[in-house]
């Protein structure tokens, strides 16, 4: 119905992101989270001086939330 | 450059290409190397705005409705970044932005396109400030719809905030903030300007290449005629390169807008 447009027919802007979107969503945000928390980790190691294991666990825990990210985010709706 | 044919037949051009052949020199004042008003690029980028505009409004100008070849190419083109972009990423609110997203596609595909074509054979694209600046009002814009959509409060919320226990939200929040707000705009421009560089820079190589091997020795010229011939191969590639980066300039703008209207599940 082409008048009809108040119920929005599906890939209205309410759907999840399509394809190539998707994609560079989601290893944008794998890449973020190593980057982000590795870069807090690495800070954490200039002030305490722990030689490089803070970046490590930062690199790790980056990656689980990034991971986490993808999941919420781009998974199936519950 | 026209001194180029000359410099190349001396044998004089330095061998490996530098980022300093990325920097023509000035037309105006005519061939001033630290004048950088009005040079080639600026030149190429004037041109790729005003062979758009003629085109769009000569092949539209009388709309027909059995098509022109014209009018059917500028539809068509049009037709494919309504449908096949701005639709299919955003749905049927993104009718919209197809004249933008239409606008900036081509804006992108010819000024890629310039890299391959005789006598001017240099993106504007290759200099980080065309999509820097590119990338800045894609950026701009999809906050502002964002924003406007939503309201301010609701938009920061609705992308830093994810769907998750708030035992690990602290963890989440940087990285939504970091991939959303820093990486983006950069990697957009990133991606464009990087991929025209290397390109202007491979076929540098090759061209460069065969006159520096042919200079070098006679009896490389063999070797200097199959780094010509590769260059010719590369040019096809160069042609993949640039329609595949304006179509993903536009599909990831047209990807962020979306995400900038998503609702919340």
């Amino acid at each position: 119905m082409a008048g009809d447009q108040t119920p929005r027919p599906s890939g209205g802007p309410d759907e999840p992101p399509t394809g190539a979107g998707q994609g560079w969503t989601a290893l944008s945000y794998l890449i973020a989270g190593m980057l982000v928390w590795g870069f807090i980790g690495w800070l954490v190691d200039k002030w305490l001086d722990t030689g490089g294991i803070a970046t490590g666990i930062g690199v790790v825990l980056g990656m689980a939330g990034g991971i986490v990210l993808v999941v919420r985010r781009l998974g199936t709706p519950t | 450059m026209f001194g180029q044919a000359n410099v190349l037949a001396q044998g004089e051009a330095a061998f490996p290409p530098s980022v300093g052949d990325f920097y023509l020199p000035s037309i105006l004042p005519w061939g001033e190397h630290d004048s950088y008003w009005f040079t080639k690029i600026t030149a190429m980028v004037w041109i790729a705005v005003g062979v758009l505009i003629i085109f769009f409004l000569a092949s539209y100008r009388k709309p027909q409705l059995v098509p022109t070849k014209k009018q059917w190419i500028a539809e068509s083109i049009y037709g494919f970044v309504r449908n096949n972009i701005a639709v299919d990423m955003i749905g049927h609110a993104g009718v919209r932005f197809a004249p933008y997203f239409t606008t900036l596609f081509c804006f992108i595909l010819l000024t890629n396109f310039f890299a391959i074509v005789p006598f001017f054979q240099i993106s504007p694209n290759s200099h980080i400030a065309f999509p820097a600046f590119l990338a800045a009002i894609s950026y701009v814009m999809f906050n502002w719809i964002g924003i406007r959509h939503h309201g301010f409060v609701k938009y920061f919320k609705h992308s830093l905030i994810p769907p998750a226990p708030w035992y690990i939200l602290p963890i989440l929040i940087p990285i939504e903030f970091f991939s959303t707000f820093l990486v983006r705009p950069f990697s957009l421009a990133v991606r464009l300007f990087a991929n025209m560089f290397a390109g202007h820079m491979l076929l540098l190589v090759f061209t460069l290449g065969g006159f520096a091997m042919i200079s070098a020795n006679t009896w490389l010229a063999p070797v200097s005629v199959l780094s010509w011939v590769m260059t010719v191969a590369l040019t096809f590639l160069e042609f993949l390169v640039i329609c595949l980066q304006a179509y993903v300039f536009t599909v990831l703008t047209a990807s962020y807008v979306q995400g900038a209207l998503a609702e919340e599940h």
